[in-house]
């Protein structure tokens, strides 16, 4: 390899460094600001700044660097890892500014140095793994993911539950990606590659042990189905989600999330599809029933997760389900096995992104001012602060995916994904669970309406947040009327993954 | 035919049966006399006060760590050295950059008091001032 | 009227008018009522305009070139790519004769139900800015002629209404709108597949020659638009139009309501406020019946004919169990909402006929139910607002203490049981006439004759308790009309008077739209089998 040659390839990987130097810097300064930390955020805004750039630089550029041998390398830069690298780098703005106005990230004093470092961790890590097409790569990035994330779900370390939390998501992840690891060598056994390219081309040309494939691969899925909290591998997620500061809980229903569906799809497309024809639907390697699997376990996923969540009382866990029924949801995109549901799970994300983000950053404004997240506490809310319950009101709707909101629009191109291939039946299920779900995010909100509350409790809200909360609520209705600019870029974004 | 995974279990096999066969034998051959000294935990001569299985102090681990990961790095720095001339002033700076990082990383842990052996109480994080109170 | 885009302003003026409320101080609570009341009655103005710029002559119903004031430009256009065709949804709106009806009675409905809504006293701005999005929702059902933008205002309905019913409601208010809720949303979401399920079975040739998938519900109505491989195309064997048409009705049914989806009616209406009873059986209701002619009939004719003798069924249940339920209510409201069920059925029934008679009669009568429920509720919120009771049997004799009210009352009373020269006896003529003259339905409608004298029956046996024999003596200081409620009760009286005297008026409007409903229905249902074979 030659120098020329690398440096290029060191353009590939653009908002990776971006994101590393960011790293870097913030250690530093948290070294040399060691009294006053208000510092760190901007500079945390500023590297998000820096790494959008280079994001949106990359759009055009389409390809693969790092070979190891071969022509395809390791990380593969195109559309759609843009589209999702938006969407992690949307949400860690929001997160920034979470934090900022989070009581429990302020009151952990000296340490927000550690804090934005680990964020940006993870950062890196899903960066990578949005962009990975070599087995290794994949494992590296979900480790650097992960770990980041296990010290953060413990961060604040305000009560048992937080240490429970990180404590308990270890544990799990510890397991599934075991789980994952050794299904990576039984595939580098059989085929004697973990490049995604080879790997498809092996699958192709020699006669491999089906089964033992098969085997390997529901091992990898199994590491996947963690990340993406899947049902059977979900139940790490309330437990986690309830313990961990709410910042940390809403970026890993978002961003976590995004980077485990985008590696997902670009996983068995890169790998399992013989080609694509026409109409967008992809031909499988037929291993194994692809798509039955796929439905039992989307259908699995949204069915626990809404169930669960009708019994919730604090409104961090119930949400925390509903996360779980929403990967169900776009489980659906990704079980058509068509490029148009890969273009509508990546609407569904960017809409999921603002709706969640903004449902979780209303329950922590209010749970700023009133130290709980318990449903009972927001009785008569609606009254004594008529905007938080308004937003919040949009922001449940929309995730119950009713017009005229963006959830709405999203769940419809789904089901319109769907019906496209003509599974009527998976349709039927993905409605009535929807209806299901109304049930749970309507009681919230006649909490806050219905019931009344004598003595009155005025919840603060700063002027930028009041404005966050703004943008989020008047986006989700927006694009809930109009949301061309959207679909058109995930469709194209969509279409490039493949070579 | 064996397959692949069959030789793999083969040589599995043979590796138990030649441990076993090598214990076997050495217990067979070997003179056997027993001494005081033998049979002491170490034989410098040095007499165990108390049992091994007591709480160390946690500063330990931190320190361990923080050399096993600074060794695993220093590690990578070998094939570095050996072949950074074939690229040149490119080269050199690639490793460079690596060897700032790790001094970012170092400087991190002695800014944050990680190579002190007495540290201060850990401040206790509280979210209300009632849970400070109870405190 | 060229160029003005009326329909538009008509539907959206009460979202201007839930912008100026929502504006104005929280302690203005009469200058809030007054602003809501002049938007009403913009609108019903505005409704006027349109009936009197209205072509008697064109049918509508799957002629673009004869639906009126019509509006079409493209909402949303996502350029296709390879994989995937020209995503679009137009704004399409335009009235026929069976959608001016149900405009004008949303106007004039919603207006009296604002002048009811005056004794609202609690959070008065949240209160008439849901009430107007709530019409903006209601108005826009009737005039949107794309499947996408119907579909968009039929939900939009739910949430205010939910909080309608659940803020200013009775004391099981919240079990009520959650009821309601998830009942109407069980519905949307079957028609929402359906929605899908039309969308990738047709397409429609647009101007420049190009050919896509399309939510207008005219589009759909054609079978030569169908493609061979399409979900819901004709030639799909495997029932599949069956399924989705069940589907369908079911959607439209639960809004009616129709047996056995009717039981969050009667919560619903219960607990609702009186003002939001008037609209939810005036206009809501009117929803499912309206959405089975517009969208259910046209598209799926061959099946409709297929399945008319089950239609009629459930409309025989409902005129009989209605009122069988209707007799044993010991609560007035209670009452009057089962009579709602039992008018339905005769919609139903009306309709199941596919008679050019028979639907104009379920129109008929749906403009008529519209009206007279109206005036049913509120009756009873008027003695509701005075002894909050609602029990029949707490109350007697109050024809000597309340003249006015009850002069009102036998009015409305007579036009429920359907006595001629008031509005209801006509369409439950038309409505047995054609149901009669079509010997699938005709024993059905043979039975459903009996539920004329079942509600003559509780009617009667309603005015008798409460408004004859002796007086209750802890009513005895009950106040008789005020001006206000009179105003609330003149025009609807004289609409029913009118209407029973001259129906004419009512029937030309309908006339031409019905002719073609029903013509287009004979020929399609003929041309969907054939394409079929």
């Amino acid at each position: 390899m030659n120098i020329a040659n690398f440096s290029q390839m060191l353009s590939f990987i653009k908002p990776e460094l971006a994101v590393s130097v960011t790293i870097l810097v913030v250690v530093v300064f948290d070294l040399i600001f060691n009294k006053n930390k208000k510092i760190i955020p901007y500079i945390a805004l500023l590297g998000i700044v820096v790494t959008g750039y280079y994001v949106i630089q990359q759009y055009a550029l389409s390809g693969t660097a790092f070979p190891t041998s071969g022509k395809y390398g390791m990380v593969t830069v195109d559309a759609f890892a843009s589209f999702f690298k938006m969407i992690v780098l949307i949400a860690t703005l929001c997160i920034v500014i979470f934090s900022y106005y989070s009581d429990e990230i302020i009151k952990t004093q000296g340490r927000l140095g550690e804090y934005y470092t680990l964020i940006f961790g993870m950062v890196l890590g899903m960066f990578v793994m949005i962009s990975a097409s070599d087995l290794i790569l994949i494992y590296l990035s979900m480790e650097l993911m992960s770990l980041s994330s296990y010290v953060l779900a413990g961060f604040t370390k305000l009560r048992t539950r937080n240490s429970e939390a990180a404590l308990k998501y270890l544990i799990y992840g510890a397991i599934s990606s075991g789980l994952m690891l050794f299904g990576i060598s039984l595939v580098y056994g059989m085929t004697g590659t973990t490049n995604l390219y080879q790997l498809n081309a092996a699958l192709q040309g020699a006669d491999v042990n089906l089964y033992t494939v098969g085997f390997a691969l529901i091992l990898i899925f199994a590491g996947i189905g963690y990340k993406i909290s899947a049902a059977p591998f979900h139940f790490w997620t309330p437990d986690v989600y309830e313990g961990a500061p709410i910042s940390i809980t809403a970026y890993l229903s978002v961003a976590s999330k995004a980077a485990g569906f985008a590696l997902l799809m670009r996983f068995l497309k890169t790998t399992f599809v013989t080609y694509v024809d026409p109409h967008g639907s992809w031909q499988l390697f037929n291993i194994f029933d692809w798509q039955t699997l796929l439905i039992l376990i989307s259908v699995l996923t949204m069915t626990l997760g809404n169930f669960a969540a009708l019994w919730q009382d604090n409104l961090k866990r119930m949400l925390a389900y509903s996360s779980i029924a929403h990967a169900g949801y776009m489980l659906l995109g990704v079980l058509v096995l068509t490029n148009k549901g890969v273009s509508a799970v990546m609407f569904y994300f960017f809409v999921y992104l603002i709706m969640n983000l903004g449902a979780f950053f209303v329950v922590m404004i209010i749970a700023n001012k009133i130290g709980s997240e318990n449903i009972d506490d927001y009785d008569g809310l609606g009254y004594s602060s008529p905007f938080l319950g308004v937003t919040f009101g949009i922001f449940l709707v929309s995730l119950t995916g009713l017009p005229p909101t963006a959830g709405f629009i999203g769940k419809l191109n789904l089901f319109v994904a769907l019906l496209d291939k003509q599974m009527v039946v998976v349709a039927v299920i993905a409605v009535i669970n929807s209806v299901v779900s109304l049930y749970y995010y309507i009681r919230v909100l006649k909490h806050m309406f219905l019931t009344k509350r004598d003595e009155k409790i005025s919840i603060p809200v700063p002027m930028p947040a009041f404005l966050f909360i703004l943008v989020m609520a008047t986006t989700t209705i927006f694009f809930g009327i109009y949301f061309t600019p959207i679909t058109s870029w995930a469709q194209n974004a969509a279409a490039i993954l493949h070579f | 035919m064996l397959t692949e995974f069959g030789k793999i279990f083969v040589f599995i096999l043979l590796a138990g049966l030649f441990v076993a066969v090598g214990i076997f034998t050495a217990k067979i051959l070997r003179p056997h006399r027993p001494t005081k000294e033998k049979l002491e935990t170490y034989e410098c001569g040095e007499d165990p006060i108390g049992t091994p299985w007591v709480k160390f102090n946690v500063r330990f681990y931190v320190v361990a760590l923080i050399f096993l990961i600074f060794d695993v790095e220093v590690v990578m720095l070998f094939p570095w050295a050996v072949t950074y001339q074939k690229f040149g002033a490119y080269g050199y700076l690639v490793g460079i950059i690596f060897l700032i990082v790790l001094f970012v990383g170092m400087l991190y842990e002695w800014g944050k008091g990680d190579l002190e052996w007495d540290r201060p109480q850990p401040i206790i994080p509280y979210l209300h001032k009632e849970e400070e109170q109870n405190k | 009227m060229n160029g003005f885009p009326i329909l538009s302003v008509i539907t959206f003026l009460p979202i201007l008018g839930m912008i100026i409320v929502l504006s104005m101080p929280k302690e203005k609570n009469r200058e809030v009522k007054i602003a809501t009341l002049v938007i009403t009655i913009l609108q019903v103005i505005l409704a006027v305009i349109l009936l009197a710029n209205f072509n008697y002559s064109l049918g509508g119903i799957n002629d673009p070139k004869s639906f009126q004031f019509v509006e079409k430009f493209r909402w949303i256009e996502i350029p296709g790519i390879s994989w995937i065709g020209t995503f679009k949804v137009d704004y399409y709106l335009g009235v026929d004769g069976l959608s001016m009806a149900m405009v004008l009675l949303t106007a004039i409905v919603t207006f009296i139900a604002t002048l009811s809504s005056w004794t609202i006293n609690k959070s008065v701005k949240g209160y008439f800015a849901l009430f107007l999005l709530l019409d903006t929702a209601m108005m826009g059902v009737f005039v949107a002629l794309d499947f996408f933008l119907f579909y968009i205002f039929w939900e939009l309905m739910l949430l205010p209404m939910y909080f309608l019913i659940g803020i200013w409601g009775g004391p099981r208010k919240e079990y009520a709108a959650i009821k309601f809720f998830i009942y109407t949303l069980v519905g949307s979401v079957l028609m929402l597949l359906v929605m899908i399920g039309l969308y990738f079975s047709a397409k429609e040739t647009l101007a420049d020659g190009s050919q896509v998938y399309t939510f207008n519900l005219l589009a759909l109505m054609n079978p030569k638009n169908y493609t061979h491989t399409g979900l819901l195309s004709p030639l799909n064997a495997d029932n599949i139009r069956l399924i989705a048409y069940i589907g369908l009705f079911i959607g439209f049914a639960i809004k009616i309501p129709m047996f056995p989806f009717h039981t969050w009616l009667p919560d619903a209406h219960v607990e609702a406020p009186t003002p939001i009873s008037v609209i939810l059986a005036g206009v809501l209701l009117k929803m499912g019946t309206y959405g089975i002619l517009r969208i259910s009939y046209p598209i799926f004719p061959e099946i409709t004919r297929q399945l008319m003798w089950y239609i009629a069924l459930f409309g025989m249940i409902n005129i009989i169990y209605g009122a069988l339920v209707a007799l044993a209510q010991k609560d007035f409201k209670k009452l009057i909402a089962y009579s709602s069920v039992s008018h339905m059925g005769y919609v139903l029934l009306g309709m199941a006929s596919l008679s050019a008679v028979g639907i104009n009669g379920a129109i008929f009568q749906m403009f008529n139910h519209g009206t007279i429920t109206a005036m049913l509720f509120l009756i009873v919120g008027v003695v509701y607002d005075r002894a909050h009771t609602r029990g029949i049997y707490d109350f007697g004799g109050l024809a000597t203490q309340m003249p006015v009210y009850t002069g009102v009352v036998i009015v409305a009373f007579f036009a429920a049981i359907g006595l001629p020269s008031l509005s209801g006896f006509i369409s439950e003529a038309l409505v047995f006439f054609g149901a009669f003259a079509v010997t699938t339905t005709r024993t059905l409608a043979i039975i459903s004759t009996l539920g004329i004298l079942l509600g003559a029956a509780y009617m009667l046996w309603t005015l008798q308790r409460i408004y004859f024999g002796k007086l209750n003596e802890k009513w005895a200081n009950m106040k008789d009309l005020d001006l206000r409620e009179i105003v609330m009760f003149v025009p609807l009286m004289i609409i029913v008077i009118y209407l029973g005297i001259y129906p004419s008026a009512m029937l030309n409007l309908l006339h031409a739209s019905v002719a073609h409903l029903t013509n287009f229905m004979a020929q399609h249902a003929q041309s969907f089998l054939i394409s079929s074979l």
